[in-house]
């Protein structure tokens, strides 16, 4: 065939590919596209009327103050505005009541995901490449942590005191709260139609309920407000206020963040610039890109609420080299951590959009966790003392001091502890607490110390003599500590089974009575024997010797 | 007609004359349209034809004649067409993507995910903007290796193979600004690695202790960026490079490269191209069926040959239809190669990019794999040194090979194919054997930890390489007592090298540049 020939049918057959491609370029682009097959199987559950109403076209929420430019509602057609969800449909259904419209704030800002994209796998996040897949359905409440980064919780145990009283008197009977109770009886009969209560934390409730409650007893013949109200006690009026205080539609967020603030995990690591220094910033663990985490002792899903389950489980497994120790959690309390961590998803918004909550805390330095001591030490103090103050021995850690031990607390003063709380242990494990701007305030110091004092139930000591009143020989008391105590407390006091008694803070802020009874009458529980009676594995030592070893301790001290 | 007869009353219930002219004119318009676009008419006679193309504004850079042996697909494989067409078709997606493409760090990302998912045929059109770029860099790459072996360098075509270098550079130049563009993590840490490359002559200034009075490198890398890091100054500066400066630098260049053709003489063919090309086929009318009256607008003196004296027409063909229709198939073959990678492969686009995040391992765009390589031992010999070197020993071959044996023939000059073959052998010995005595060994730094970096940039595998390549070249010359000899080996090596160094560079180095036999070996993170 000569050459133009050949030109010729080079010509033809490529010109011929390339129209068949364009239209196959133009049918996948205008027909077969997945939103749009989605939006035409729409239309086909539509009733009739509707139906001719119905176009099909790319629609999407648009706000820019919150950088959404979000397609989801090309494929979620039930919600988007102006279409009427199909009941029960997984895809097409109606966005369930919440509190914010998503036409106005998008749903990328909640849920996660690329807005932007118009496939599924694109959209949903859980194409590679897309750092913030979706949340879960289950655990799509921990998106409201993305702007709602200060979200008050109260005590936890009052929490769910609260709550069963809510159960137990009956409220349920006419009010709904978080998708149960109300009025509907079995039968359609009527009843009551009382209030929702699932926001009132937000919205604002009447606070003489109980007495209107009771009024209305009073005044009516028959029917619920005879059979539903009863008397209920002021403390647990309290505590159901506490309860309602914490309804801001997000009850499972404020559980687990209140389960959160009972395990100490502020005593190592910040959220929002409040906590500990030894573990990693928490603040937006939520936004952490799960592609880019190690999932070789990770079993199940490379998804980033199975990472940080597992982490739970086995810290050193996940995390080669980590500090963290297992901790002994249930399931339950992985799960709510889990929901927990998911939400510190800290994004910036405009303050336009700022939450109360957010304002509150970022302001005027409001406490996201409740202001008694008990939350304060489950929040800072519990990982590492015990949550009554029993101490902890993890595997491969020296040993937690018990805090709440009744001996220590029989010698120790509220200022010792107060100003072990505010200064810790220089060198050792112990934070200074007050001191930094994570830790704690000279008010929440005071709750945390009463807290502690109570665990051991005996009384202070009565502090009658002047902090340094030994006179005994320090040539005399290095030898005697040589012999009798450097075993434990190391030859310097640098602190080996023992704690460090060659530390500042211990020995400007320890009387000298703490030091002295201490070595009198030891500290039962610990390995820490009392010298003053004899034993078996220690030499008895008169007080003249003990206070000569405390004057030698003296001599570590820095003054001024 | 006479004055008075357009004043004519109509008669009474009939068209007037002028209304019958108009209607006939009316009708007359498709006829008269196409009569007017073709000013000398249908190109159905060899003259015809011959005013088809010098009349035409675009067409007339063609010859109206073209010979026979340039027609052959064997001659060039259509690959300058092909570079061009890939050329054209990113112009104009380019221009398509432009309309939605905003160059600043803040919106381009979004923007490019705009375009892809919603903007109408977005998706589509900036895959082919992607895979017509790839098309283009490797069809500039196989032209200038067809060019080579054909030999079609020689004299007096010397200074097109030097603007066929320039556009070679201007090439790459196009891709790498554009890939910068989408603003992602593979966009921001490739052009990284492109500016630490540009700022590698401080590797020699440090050396010799001069870079606080002399700082080609930093110069060079701030020049690059417009700042000291990557940001809106580079996003803008390259976007500028890739939509405005380079396509006129480009379009001008290709412009001189095809007006050289013409006054070169055509393709470069072989002495007997006359003889090997045959009797043309009795259909096809070689002489002028008319007497010409005028075949050329313009007559000069010129000196040299042009390639119309002394010679009948005989052995070539008009431009039109013949030379048209190999561009036009070429054409669209390349749109129809683009349009199946694009329906079947997406632009890639990673994570927004994150400069605290590096990329490991942050890899250059693939033409610049095997540089990279190289970089790893030295920035400044690999990323600058040796492309001096390679660039300059191109440009230089028109110029030292002054010899005649062979031009237009594949593989023409003294060896021919079994010196290429051999040379092939060669240079894949030597880059393999490099290779792997530096991935298994290591390098100078394994024994002697202390010594100074300038050993290093003076003595690495690339430098090691291009002696080998050069010294064997140089062994060939003398074998064979021929420059072009010479020059084929060591243009054989080159592309040998080249093509192992990329393909190493991009399949078998992962984390920290380490060597993995597959990327399912890459440790986690």
């Amino acid at each position: 065939m000569n050459t133009l020939r050949a030109n010729k049918w080079l010509l033809l057959a490529s010109s011929v590919g390339t129209l068949v491609l364009l239209g196959v370029a133009a049918y996948r682009e205008n027909v077969s596209r997945e939103w749009r097959r989605l939006q035409r199987d729409y239309a086909a559950k539509l009733p009739p009327a509707q139906q001719a109403a119905f176009t099909v076209q790319l629609r999407q929420v648009y706000n820019p103050a919150l950088h959404a430019s979000d397609r989801c509602i090309s494929c979620h057609v039930g919600m988007a505005a102006g279409e009427t969800g199909i009941k029960g449909d997984r895809v097409f259904g109606s966005h369930p009541d919440v509190v914010h419209d998503p036409l106005q704030y998008g749903c990328v800002v909640c849920h996660g995901g690329q807005g932007r994209a118009t496939e599924q796998a694109d959209a949903h996040g859980t194409a590679p490449f897309w750092p913030e897949p979706m949340l879960t359905r289950t655990a799509s409440v921990a998106g409201c942590g993305a702007c709602h980064t200060h979200v008050a919780v109260p005590k936890l145990d009052e929490l769910r005191h609260g709550q069963a009283l809510v159960e137990r008197n009956d409220c349920l009977a006419c009010h709904g709260l978080d998708n149960r109770g109300g009025t509907l009886r079995p039968g359609g009969a009527p009843g009551v139609q009382a209030p929702d209560l699932s926001r009132v934390g937000a919205k604002g409730y009447t606070r003489d309920w109980y007495a209107h409650h009771m009024r209305e007893r009073a005044a009516a013949s028959g029917g619920p407000w005879r059979t539903s109200m009863g008397e209920i006690s002021p403390q647990d009026q309290r505590l159901i206020n506490v309860f309602l205080d914490s309804r801001v539609g997000a009850p499972r967020l404020v559980d687990a963040k209140a389960v959160f603030h009972t395990l100490g995990c502020r005593g190592c690591h910040k959220i929002g610039g409040v906590g500990g220094d030894d573990g990693p910033d928490l603040s937006r663990e939520g936004e952490k890109d799960p592609a880019r985490l190690d999932y070789t002792h990770v079993p199940g899903d490379h998804t980033l609420a199975n990472w940080l389950g597992q982490h739970f489980r086995a810290p050193g497994a996940v995390a080669p080299g980590s500090l963290m120790p297992v901790l002994g959690l249930s399931e339950e309390q992985i799960n709510a951590l889990v929901l927990y961590l998911q939400s510190l998803r800290r994004s910036s918004y405009p303050e336009a959009y700022w939450p109360k909550d957010r304002v509150l805390a970022q302001r005027f330095g409001a406490r996201e966790f409740a202001a008694d001591g008990a939350t304060l030490y489950g929040t800072f103090c519990a990982a590492c003392h015990g949550l009554r103050g029993e101490g902890m021995r993890y595997p491969g850690m020296a040993a937690f001091p018990a805090i709440g031990n009744p001996d220590f607390l029989a010698v120790a003063s509220d200022r010792f502890i107060s100003a072990t709380v505010q200064h810790g242990r220089p060198g050792r494990r112990m934070p200074a607490w007050g001191a930094a701007e994570g830790g704690l305030r000279p008010a929440e110091v005071e709750a945390v110390v009463a807290h502690v004092r109570g665990f051991g139930g005996v009384a202070p000591p009565a502090e009658s003599e002047p902090a340094r009143w030994v006179r005994g020989n320090a040539d005399d008391g290095q030898r005697l500590y040589a012999a009798n105590c450097a075993s434990c407390h190391g030859p310097q006091g640098e602190g080996k089974e023992g704690p460090q008694l060659h530390n500042q803070v211990l020995l400007t802020h320890a009387t000298d009575r703490y030091l002295v009874e201490t070595v009198r009458r030891g500290r039962r529980g610990t390995s820490m024997p009392g010298f003053a009676n004899p034993g078996s594995a220690h030499r008895q030592l008169a007080d003249a010797e003990i206070e000569a070893i405390v004057t030698f301790l003296r001599t570590w001290e820095v003054k001024g | 007609m006479t004055a008075g007869s357009s004043r004519s009353t109509a008669p009474a219930g009939g068209a007037t004359p002028a209304m019958q002219r108009f209607l006939h004119n009316l009708r007359a318009v498709p006829r008269q349209f196409r009569a007017s676009l073709l000013r000398s008419g249908a190109p159905t006679t060899d003259r015809s034809r011959s005013s088809f193309v010098f009349g035409n504004l675009f067409l007339h850079l063609h010859a109206v004649r073209v010979h026979r042996w340039t027609l052959r697909w064997a001659t060039t494989w259509g690959l300058g067409i092909m570079a061009l067409s890939a050329f054209l078709l990113t112009l104009i997606t380019g221009i398509l993507l432009m309309f939605y493409y905003k160059p600043y760090p803040a919106v381009a990302y979004d923007s490019i995910k705009d375009i892809h998912f919603v903007v109408p045929t977005g998706q589509f059109m900036r895959n082919i903007h992607r895979w017509a770029a790839q098309v283009m860099v490797v069809a500039v790459i196989l032209h200038m290796a067809r060019v080579f072996f054909t030999a079609a360098y020689r004299a007096p075509r010397e200074y097109n193979w030097v603007i066929g270098m320039a556009l070679l550079v201007v090439t790459l130049g196009l891709s790498f600004t554009g890939y910068l563009l989408p603003w992602d993590q593979l966009a921001y840490w490739a052009i990284t690695i492109g500016a630490n490359i540009a700022q590698s002559p401080r590797e020699v200034t440090d050396a010799l202790g001069l870079t606080a009075f002399f700082d080609p490198g930093g110069l060079q890398r701030f020049i690059l960026l417009g700042s000291d890091d990557i940001g809106e100054e580079a996003l803008i500066r390259f976007y500028l490079l890739h939509v405005m400066i380079l396509p006129l630098a480009l379009a001008a260049l290709v412009g001189v490269h095809f007006w050289r053709i013409r006054k070169d003489g055509g393709m470069a063919k072989p002495a007997d191209a006359d003889e090997r090309v045959g009797a043309p086929d009795v259909q096809t009318y070689p002489v002028f069926t008319e007497a010409p009256t005028r075949t050329y607008h313009l007559a000069a003196i010129v000196r040299g040959r042009t390639p119309a004296v002394g010679r009948g027409p005989e052995r070539t063909l008009p431009a039109m239809p013949h030379l048209f229709y190999a561009e036009l198939g070429v054409f669209m073959l390349t749109v129809l190669v683009c349009l199946v990678l694009s329906l079947v492969s997406d632009a890639p686009l990673k994570e927004l990019a994150n400069p605290a995040v590096p990329e490991n391992p942050a890899k250059a765009p693939w033409y610049f794999l095997g540089l990279q390589e190289l970089v790893a031992y030295s920035a400044f010999m690999g990323g600058m040194g040796i492309p001096m070197i390679v660039i300059l020993g191109l440009l230089l071959i028109p110029y030292l090979d002054r010899e005649t044996d062979g031009t237009g023939d594949w593989f023409g000059g003294p060896g021919g194919l079994s010196l290429v073959l051999r040379s092939v052998v060669v240079g894949l010995v030597a880059v393999l054997a490099i290779e792997a005595f530096a991935i298994r060994f290591g390098w100078i730094r394994e024994w002697f930890p202390h010594v100074p970096q300038i050993v290093i940039t003076l003595v690495n595998p690339g430098t090691v390489l291009t002696a080998i390549y050069a010294a064997y070249s140089v062994w060939l010359v003398r074998r064979y007592d021929s420059t072009r000899a010479g020059a084929l080996g060591l243009f054989t090596c080159f592309l040998c090298g080249f093509l192992v160094l990329t393909i190493v560079g991009t399949h078998f180095r992962g984390p920290n540049w380490d060597f993995f036999w597959s990327p399912s070996q890459w440790p986690v993170h």
